[in-house]
């Protein structure tokens, strides 16, 4: 499925702060985690994910320090901070909106097609 | 055959010439990048194929930077997701020029610093001024690098911290007759700020070979440029010193009190700026330079060494002596640098490396020759400060070189990649700055400011 390039741009945020809220990670991780929690519906170009988690950090939602992980290579690690669970959870609440919305709209629809 | 680490240094090089990425940025993304491939590579994808791959995924990071700079309709998503970016970029884009003419201004004012203490006029003052210049003229450019690098605080300190030291260094040790002490600082502070520099312009990955080699290409360019401008400045100020004084008014005090200061402190950040925003000139000028030079080169040291053999002359001067081989063999070096920073890394070895390397093992020679004749004097009329520098550069020098000769000569040879080569000279580059902050920070002391 080939999701609209507005919903993928509109939805990185949350699902960003989301998987940061269950332990911190790294670029190339949050994509390959992405791709499978979504089975493989999401796909993110590699090189977006940056400048979404650059304005993150300048937002104060996440922080980064450089690791070196044991391979050697050295790494920069994003971690979810309390402003970012904040705004998660207002980020969430809008969602579950939109969701409601759908959801009754779809199921109202069938209803009332009954009703007719 | 593919060299996947050649080919990942071209691609660092190509999406930091394309956009406003930090230092930080490109690590992140090289690390990326080298993650896709292992993943990859694990899976049984041979390395060209792993690297085109990630390259490809790795989507147009090179187009994305292009975009934060440029509107552009057709990735109207982008656009909404990157709409901070894309200010900030813009933003930033439009304030570098001012914040390049302010630091301008900032190194003319640090130049006029010795006036407030009443140490107006430069031609009564020259040593003040000289052993102070790189104290004017190299915190601006450490100022750009690290806000166009977005430096933490720590390269900040260092920064401070290296700058301060010399500064009261330099200035708060006494120097009495014959002052040898204080001339000496003129030469080595610039030598061993540029250390400093080095730290600020690869930022994290400053222990890096490839990036300290960027340095190079850097230092390199933004030295042509200064002379240029220098050059053209000097013909400017002739002319209208020229002008004026046909129209009766002498504007000489003003010219070498303003003018002269504000250009001569600025002008070296203003071609930092030049080399930073249109990069790649140096990949014209240098390798020229290098070919015109090098064979030039080679055929004066020959000549030297055969005159010395066959007259059997050895110089009388032991400090002039020592000091001209240094020279020698640093103008060496620099020709070694100019054509590495412009050799594609990969390729084979060819007639032109052994050049090179005839250049490298003529000089030891001739510097072997020479020294020969001296070395028992040395000892026997005790060591004078500027004989002490001159011999301390000249062994660091001279190791320098047998480095290279070595290296070059097992890479003719095919036994060592010319990566090799490159990674031993960039480890080797700071032992000259640390002799020259020794010989400027240490030798006042030892040898009782004389």
């Amino acid at each position: 499925m080939d999701i609209q390039k507005d919903l993928v741009a509109a939805s990185a945020t949350p699902i960003v702060l989301s998987l940061l809220r269950h332990g911190e990670s790294y670029g190339y991780a949050i994509i390959r985690s992405v791709r499978e929690v979504s089975g493989d519906r999401i796909e993110w170009t590699d090189g977006m994910l940056y400048p979404v988690l650059h304005r993150l950090e300048a937002a104060g939602f996440v922080r980064s320090t450089w690791r070196t992980a044991d391979s050697g290579r050295r790494r920069k690690y994003y971690r979810i901070t309390k402003q970012g669970e904040a705004e998660l959870a207002r980020l969430r609440e809008q969602w579950d909106v939109v969701h409601d919305a759908l959801g009754r709209l779809a199921q109202s629809r069938k209803t009332g097609a009954d009703d007719v | 055959m593919f060299d996947l680490e050649s080919q990942i240094r071209k691609w660092r090089r190509h999406i930091q010439s394309t956009g406003s990425l930090g230092a930080q940025d490109v690590e992140e993304l090289e690390s990326h990048l080298r993650d896709g491939i292992d993943e990859l590579t694990g899976r049984g994808v041979n390395v060209e194929e792993a690297f085109l791959v990630s390259i490809h995924r790795m989507g147009d990071a090179a187009a994305l930077q292009h975009e934060f700079t440029k509107v552009s309709t057709e990735r109207v998503w982008r656009q909404l997701l990157l709409p901070a970016a894309d200010e900030h970029a813009r933003r930033k884009h439009r304030n570098e020029i001012a914040v390049v003419v302010l630091l301008v201004l900032l190194g003319g004012l640090l130049a006029k610093i010795p006036a407030l203490f009443g140490y107006s006029v430069v031609e009564e003052n020259a040593l003040l001024y000289a052993k102070n210049a790189a104290l004017f003229a190299f915190p601006p450019v450490a100022i750009y690098l690290i806000w166009k690098r977005a430096l933490s605080l720590r390269f900040v300190a260092a920064a401070v911290a290296t700058f301060g030291l010399f500064a009261v260094a330099v200035n708060a040790y006494p120097s009495y007759a014959p002052h040898h002490t204080e001339v000496l600082a003129v030469l080595h502070v610039p030598i061993a700020l540029l250390l400093l520099l080095m730290a600020l312009y690869a930022g994290p990955g400053w222990r890096r070979a490839d990036l300290r080699l960027d340095f190079v290409r850097f230092a390199g360019e933004a030295f042509i440029y200064s002379v240029l401008i220098g050059l053209g400045g000097l013909v400017l100020v002739g002319v209208a010193g020229a002008m004026f004084q046909l129209v009766g008014i002498d504007i000489v005090p003003l010219i070498s009190d303003w003018i002269a200061v504000f250009g001569a402190a600025g002008v070296f950040v203003f071609s930092a700026y030049l080399v930073e925003k249109k990069k790649g000139v140096i990949e014209t000028i240098a390798p020229v330079l290098a070919r015109i030079f090098t064979p030039l080169f080679l055929v004066v040291l020959l000549a030297l060494v055969v005159t010395m053999a066959l007259t059997g002359q050895a110089p009388s001067e032991d400090r002039e002596l020592l000091i001209m081989f240094d020279i020698v063999l640093a103008l060496v070096l620099g020709l070694v640098l100019y054509t590495m920073s412009a050799r594609d890394t990969e390729k084979p070895a060819d007639w032109w490396d052994a050049i090179v390397l005839g250049l490298v093992v003529m000089a030891l020679i001739a510097d072997a020759v020479a020294l020969s004749g001296i070395v028992g004097r040395l000892a026997t009329y005790g060591f004078s400060p500027n004989k002490a520098a001159a011999l301390g550069e000249n062994v660091a020098l001279m190791i320098n070189l047998l480095l290279l000769a070595a290296g070059y000569f097992r890479f003719l040879s095919g036994r060592l990649r010319y990566q090799t080569v490159v990674d031993w000279q960039m480890s080797y580059l700071p032992v000259h700055a640390l002799w020259a902050a020794f010989v400027a920070l240490a030798f006042p002391p030892l040898f009782e400011f004389a």
